[in-house]
């Protein structure tokens, strides 16, 4: 009868243990999720459109330097881009429609369109599709954990972000965020066995009415030596977009 | 009828040379039609065991299911169903596979590739081990190190790996998530396909963690047959056990869908976006290599149609030839002709004298060009060729292979003696009508 009495005491005490224990440990990440909606809003063009110039230069250990020459067009009311390619002459005419949740690539050698996803790496630079688009942080990701730092002469929140489900390609990210102006400069994207894949660096800005856009962006493959993407944006616009650009006939007519 | 038979075969001896040419004509046919179709029938058996050979299997189970994020996904858990067939039809199964697959980059320094690697259960898997060729390493440490591979050896040199050191695989889980594993390098295998398809492999647990999959989970279910005949019987059977009651009918479709098959992985971009609405649990797909042959049977079949044609219109000519002869013949032996029938042979037996020549004719004919299109297949059949490696899927071993098919060679030779019969009939049917006194009276 004393054993029981005991062992119900111990288990009381654990209990309540516990129950100290955990409010003790638990962070209060409502301001870093405020972060992230703020990173989302301010990479989302809500009221217009958007059309940039992407120059992309691949470096690739193995196919050495190659030039990309993108135009982008973006409706993110709608979640809608395209990308069409104009550099190299090889590649020109092939573009990337992305309606709704249906990401389309089109081949003008073989006049198809195929089904890709946003996961995939865009032309086999180190740049994904989803690169091209707004952020959606605060919804994909849950906050596991930040620290307080410095890159270079910035103060920076360094989140620990972890995939809410298998949506997006990384599953873990960590990103580098100013502390008084909501910028990512670096993010690291991590495999499911937690192994670095890719860092991007976001050194420069523009503002674009109420958009924050990265005019330069750089994406190191961690995995395979050497080879890395670097983004510049140009002739941003925010002119309204006509509705037929963002359809299939449009990628087939341009390219005539 | 013998003695009819008896002069006809010696009227063929009086005139060789002629005999010779004529005979020479129906056997280049028959040598040409013989070859085309051994050529042809070796051809869809080495497709058949090389297509077998690098998938594995000649019956391919799938099994799909949808994630809670309404995401189709490719996997098989374990079935009750599934363990019963197999146990019930284990007499006529030769031996199955049970694999995960992935199409991942392989990584060594600055250098990558992609590569099919499997999945396997090298304790299950005893005679895949038996047969990959070792030409560098060992695996012994296959039971020991999960997280190792086997590596073609072109992909090794491709790479600058060695044996014994460590590579990064760089793969997408099931539902499309990045994800790494390193693995060790045991041995390199002789790349035994040479079709551009060969495989790497590691083990079944390691690669199903990758993939996001529980350890007892697989994507493939490969069944070798012991006869190739039960394979349309065998893919029935195991498609309606493993149906789900609110299942319709899988449609088998015409065309064989090897962009599903081949190494689990598409061979062409899905150029539309397949419609389907998700269901509960899992649903099979059931292929077998009859519908991936199904293609190449065409092609052959039009091939030796085509051979057919050609067979034909030699024959057409051969066939010319026979009756201006055999009209040659009746205008020389006029006298000879008169005489026999003066001495009481009747209009039918000088017919069947003409006619039993034309068959021997034939017959010779088809029995050089058949000794003739076998001493080819021989020699042809030994050369080893060293061609480009598309072309193994054609080869044996990079030999070329000859399969007489005895219906079509009965077929042909009786095609061959129909035609010399019909060649022949009219001028043997003039010299059956020939009045003796006037064959007797003739001047030639």
């Amino acid at each position: 009868m004393n054993r029981m009495r005991f062992l119900s005491a111990a288990l009381v005490l654990c209990f309540l243990a516990a129950g100290f224990v955990v409010p003790a440990n638990a962070q209060d990440f409502s301001h870093i999720e405020a972060i992230l909606e703020r990173l989302d809003r301010q990479s989302r063009f809500e009221n217009t459109d958007f059309s940039s110039v992407l120059t992309m230069v691949v470096e690739d250990q193995e196919k050495g330097i190659e030039k990309m020459v993108v135009r982008q067009f973006r409706r993110d009311d709608g979640e809608r881009f395209l990308l069409l390619i104009q550099e190299p002459i090889t590649e020109k005419g092939q573009g990337y429609l992305l309606e709704g949740d249906n990401l389309w690539f089109y081949d003008p050698s073989s006049r198809q369109f195929a089904h890709t996803s946003l996961k995939e790496t865009f032309q086999g630079s180190d740049a994904r599709n989803a690169d091209f688009g707004s952020n959606s942080y605060s919804s994909s990701y849950e906050v596991e954990g930040y620290l307080e730092g410095t890159l270079g002469n910035f103060e920076v929140y360094i989140i620990d972000l972890k995939a809410v489900d298998d949506t997006v390609p990384f599953p873990f990210v960590k990103l580098w965020v100013t502390k008084d102006s909501d910028l990512v400069l670096k993010t690291e994207e991590y495999s499911l066995t937690y192994r670095l894949m890719r860092t991007g660096l976001y050194p420069k800005y523009t503002k674009v009415g109420n958009v924050v856009i990265p005019v330069q962006m750089i994406f190191v493959d961690e995995l395979v030596e050497g080879n890395k993407t670097q983004i510049s944006v140009s002739e941003i616009s925010v002119n309204d977009i006509p509705d037929h650009v963002f359809t299939k006939a449009y990628i087939e007519r341009v390219n005539r | 009828m013998l003695l009819t038979m008896k002069v006809a075969f010696r009227n063929i001896l009086r005139q060789k040379k002629r005999s010779f040419l004529l005979a020479g004509a129906i056997a280049f046919g028959m040598l040409v039609i013989t070859l085309m179709n051994a050529l042809t029938g070796g051809v869809v058996g080495n497709i058949r065991e090389n297509f077998s050979h690098a998938l594995g299997g000649h019956i391919f189970i799938m099994g799909r299911e949808w994630t809670d994020a309404g995401q189709m996904i490719m996997k098989i858990r374990p079935d009750e169903r599934l363990d019963q067939l197999l146990e019930e039809h284990g007499a006529q199964i030769e031996g199955f596979t049970r694999r995960s697959q992935a199409m991942p980059t392989m990584i060594f320094g600055s250098r990558q590739t992609m590569q099919m690697l499997y999945g396997v259960d090298f304790a299950e898997e005893t005679k895949l081990l038996e047969s990959l060729i070792v030409t560098e390493g060992s695996f012994s440490e296959i039971g020991t190190e999960e997280a190792s591979i086997i590596l073609p050896q072109p992909v090794g040199e491709r790479l600058g790996v060695q044996v014994g050191e460590t590579m990064i695989i760089r793969l997408e889980t099931l539902t499309g998530q990045q994800n790494v594993g390193e693995v060790k390098v045991v041995a390199f295998i002789k790349d035994q396909e040479e079709l551009g398809l060969s495989a790497a492999y590691t083990s079944r647990s390691y690669l199903n963690t990758l993939l996001g999959m529980d350890p007892h989970e697989y994507q493939l279910l490969n069944m070798f047959l012991t006869d190739l005949d039960l394979v349309d019987e065998f893919a029935r059977v195991f498609r309606e056990g493993l149906r789900a009651e609110d299942e319709e009918e899988e449609v088998v479709e015409a065309e064989p869908a090897v962009s599903v098959t081949v190494a689990g992985m598409p061979m062409d971009p899905m150029t539309e976006r397949e419609e389907l609405t998700p269901w509960e649990g899992t649903r099979y797909q059931i292929m077998h290599i009859n519908q991936i042959m199904e293609a190449v049977e065409l092609v052959v079949g039009v091939l030796n149609r085509v051979g057919q044609v050609i067979f034909l219109i030699l024959l057409v000519v051969t066939m010319v030839g026979i009756t201006n002869t055999f009209r040659m013949i009746m205008i020389e032996r006029t006298k000879e002709i008169g005489t026999m029938r003066a001495f009481g042979m009747h209009q039918k037996q000088v017919k069947n004298i003409f006619l039993w020549e034309a068959v021997f004719l034939g017959l010779l004919g088809c029995i050089a060009g058949l000794f003739l299109a076998l001493v080819i297949s021989f020699i042809v059949g030994g050369i080893e060729l060293n061609t480009d490696p598309s072309m193994q899927f054609f080869l044996d071993n990079g030999k070329i292979t000859f399969i007489f098919s005895l219906t079509k060679v009965v077929f042909n030779t009786a095609i061959v003696v129909f035609i010399s019969l019909l060649a022949a009939y009219w001028p043997a049917r003039a010299a059956a009508k020939m009045s003796p006194i006037k064959a007797l009276s003739s001047h030639t």
